[in-house]
């Protein structure tokens, strides 16, 4: 079998459709390992990731992330690269992707490729194509950088295998949160697909790390782990049935990031929601604060929702809302809390819960030592005690804290005409403008560090 | 009493000297101070001094402070005298005083309630913002003659932590970044290591013409980064928020 990679087409016009064509996957990340070069080729790795520049959506751009190819045989409902959409269809040599990513990399424009696929005449052939150029990229060009690399739902095992050896990270889209989403959505997916590929890399990745403690030299399985996606919006799913997904997958997947992608409706499908209010940007903001509640500050999604409070509260950020129903905690005495404790007050984040458990030791701490240390007192005060007092006399009482919390207003990483906000004419009068700092976006709006 | 002020180089070797003087002054460490480059206001009773930069000195000092507050204090120093800030040279000296006052000097960065020390855990995180801003913005243009050319200007001295990272990157690559603020270039030859030049009167019309493709590749990734944006997701807020607009006159994507 051979595919036509329309050589009469330049590689701009290709890289043009194929970006295009890439766009709505959201895991730009090139972070999870750390790799020295060794001199002999081209390309490190750092364990935070580098974001080398931002798009006018202000997403990250760390990677040249491209289609392989944006031919498809598969007909989802809410994919543009859709069988039956009529778009230009473009395809890449791996010779061109090699070369696009060595004179980006070199120029310090990427941290590396991000290489997904449309599904050219089988699973098994794309799959093939993209070890193909990941394998040319490492050998023949010596590349050391980051790859990111799609696993294709259904294609053999062993070229499955092969790639996990040449990448950092893979992923396997999980599409939509429950089977019944995808049946009826993406027809020719099947969730069992979906998942054998996810047991396979995160079974390899286990037997890895056991080879390489007997074998130092034993080469690396996809080093940064595994992670996924789902669409939020499409299918009628609450957000407790998304956080218990997410928590299954970090759990028994032993994932290391599952990111939420706000639907974009792109093909106007009749059986796809209608969204006026452009893509759910504040729900998929409220799920990835929840999604790092889950995996840095010892929360369980149950603690967060429950079947009789399935969604977020749209006023309240996750932690806040639940610091708020266990009032019966607090004040947590900043000097003694554990660091568990520590990081469930509001205000307080890891980096300056482990500042205080370190400070703490060279005495007791004040007020004004916390707002050093980066607490952020208007929303921790009504939470905590230094030395046995508050901060001010309040009171310990849910109505009064939360119209207090509010009038602080919460960092949002878009602003009132970020669309989500029209239907709160109600709340005109709290404006949602403070901008975000760098690390609240970048970590908690898109979790691309 | 009268108060000694200790008028140092602005480098790491004349601050490093600066202390060592002031230990072997054998005073009260609150009346001596440190003070980096020229002295503004002259002040009444108080004792002015010249320090030398000296290397034995200075390598002393460094040795104390990498075996008493170990390692990370030591990076985190360098890093805040890296910044531009007329109070680095006091605060670093005030938290050597208190870190060798300290039962385990190692937790020196842990008290943050300190305020020399905070001041110095501020400085030093500024620098390694300034650093990770400049790893992710800092671009190449590969010129005529193969070299990869990049023009920065940097808040505070970052080329010092930008280059090993760049030749562990790049190994088989010749490369120079140029510091435009402060006429500083790091020069890496291939597969050999970098150095530091100083060139005052740099003029960059001297430099040799891009190479043949360099233009295309530009144009390709402009073209990249605006095909990569989600229309239906806009916000420019957030795009400059992440990315100050004072990178963007150095980033190719952006143009003249």
């Amino acid at each position: 079998m051979y595919y036509k990679a329309a050589e009469e087409m330049g590689i701009k016009e290709k890289l043009g459709i194929l970006t295009d064509a890439a766009k709505y996957d959201v895991a730009c990340t090139s972070s999870g390992v750390d790799r020295r070069g060794d001199g002999k080729g081209m390309g490190n790795t750092e364990l935070g990731g580098i974001c080398h520049s931002f798009s006018s959506d202000g997403r990250c751009i760390s990677l040249l992330k491209i289609l392989f190819t944006n031919e498809c045989i598969y007909d989802c409902k809410y994919c543009i690269n859709r069988k039956s959409n009529d778009v230009p269809r473009a395809s890449f040599t791996p010779d061109e992707v090699c070369e696009l990513t060595m004179g980006f990399y070199k120029r310090n424009y990427i941290e590396g490729l991000f290489l997904s696929s449309g599904i050219l005449y089988n699973p098994d052939f794309t799959m093939e194509l993209i070890c193909q150029t990941i394998y040319k990229l490492r050998r023949e060009h010596g590349f050391q950088g980051y790859i990111h690399v799609k696993a294709i739902p259904g294609a053999d095992p062993m070229l499955i295998q092969k790639a996990g050896f040449f990448a950092d990270r893979m992923s396997v889209n999980l599409e939509l949160p429950t089977a019944d989403g995808l049946r009826q959505l993406a027809p020719n997916k099947h969730r069992k697909n979906i998942l054998a590929p996810m047991r396979q890399i995160q079974n390899g990745i286990e037997a890895n790390k056991n080879e390489l403690v007997l074998y130092k030299k034993a080469p690396y399985f996809v080093p940064a782990g595994q992670s996924t996606q789902m669409i939020i919006g499409a299918t009628p799913e609450n957000d407790y049935q998304l956080m218990m997904v997410a928590e299954n997958l970090y759990q028994k997947f032993g994932l290391k990031r599952v990111f939420y992608s706000a639907f974009v409706n792109v093909n106007e499908d009749k059986e796809l929601p209608a969204l006026p209010g452009g893509p759910p940007l504040l729900r998929e903001h409220r799920l990835y604060q929840a999604d790092w509640l889950l995996r840095y500050y010892g929360f369980q999604a149950q603690e967060l929702l429950s079947e009789e409070r399935p969604n977020f509260n749209v006023l309240l950020d996750p932690k806040a809302d639940w610091a708020l129903r266990h009032l019966e905690v607090f004040p947590v005495e900043v000097n003694r809390a554990e660091y568990q404790l520590l990081l469930r007050i509001p205000g307080i984040g890891v980096k300056s819960a482990q500042r205080i458990v370190r400070a703490r030791k060279n005495g007791a701490l004040r007020f004004e030592d916390l707002k050093k240390i980066g607490v952020v007192l208007k929303r921790a005060l009504y939470f905590i005690t230094c030395g046995g007092r508050m901060m001010y006399r309040t009171k310990i009482e849910e109505d009064y804290i939360t119209r207090n919390l509010l009038s602080v207003k919460e960092k949002l990483p878009f602003d009132k005409d970020g669309m989500t906000y029209r239907q709160m004419s109600l709340f005109d009068d709290m404006s949602f403008r403070m901008p975000p700092e760098r690390e609240d976006c970048a970590k908690a709006a898109f979790g691309q560090l | 009493m009268e108060e000694n002020y200790l008028i140092c180089e602005d480098s790491l070797e004349g601050i490093f000297t600066g202390i060592y003087e002031a230990y072997a002054l054998r005073r009260e460490h609150e009346r001596i101070h440190i003070q980096v480059g020229e002295e503004e206001n002259l002040r009444l009773f108080a004792a002015y001094m010249e320090i030398q930069p000296d290397q034995g000195k200075a390598a002393k000092v460094a040795e104390t402070i990498n075996r008493r507050l170990g390692g990370e204090a030591y990076l985190d120093i360098c890093r805040a005298l890296a910044c531009e800030d007329g109070q680095k040279g006091e605060a670093v000296y005030k938290m050597v005083v208190c870190g060798l006052r300290m039962k385990d000097g190692r937790e020196i960065m842990g008290n943050l309630a300190n305020s020399y020390v905070h001041k110095v855990f501020e400085l030093a995180r500024f620098t390694r913002n300034e650093v990770h801003h400049w790893k992710e913005f800092l671009r190449f243009q590969e010129l005529e003659n193969g070299i990869l050319f990049s023009r920065i200007g940097p808040k505070c001295n970052v080329l010092t932590f930008l280059a090993p990272h760049f030749a562990d990157r790049l190994p088989l690559l010749d490369f120079i970044i140029y510091d435009e603020k402060r006429g500083i270039f790091a020069v890496h030859p291939k597969s050999k290591e970098w150095y530091l030049v100083t060139a005052r009167d740099f003029e960059e019309e001297k430099i040799a013409p891009y190479s043949e493709g360099e233009l295309e590749y530009q144009e390709l990734f402009a073209f990249f980064c605006h095909k990569i944006a989600i229309k239906e997701r806009k916000n420019l807020k957030l795009q400059r928020n992440m990315m100050p607009l004072r990178f963007q006159e150095y980033m190719v994507e952006f143009g003249q």
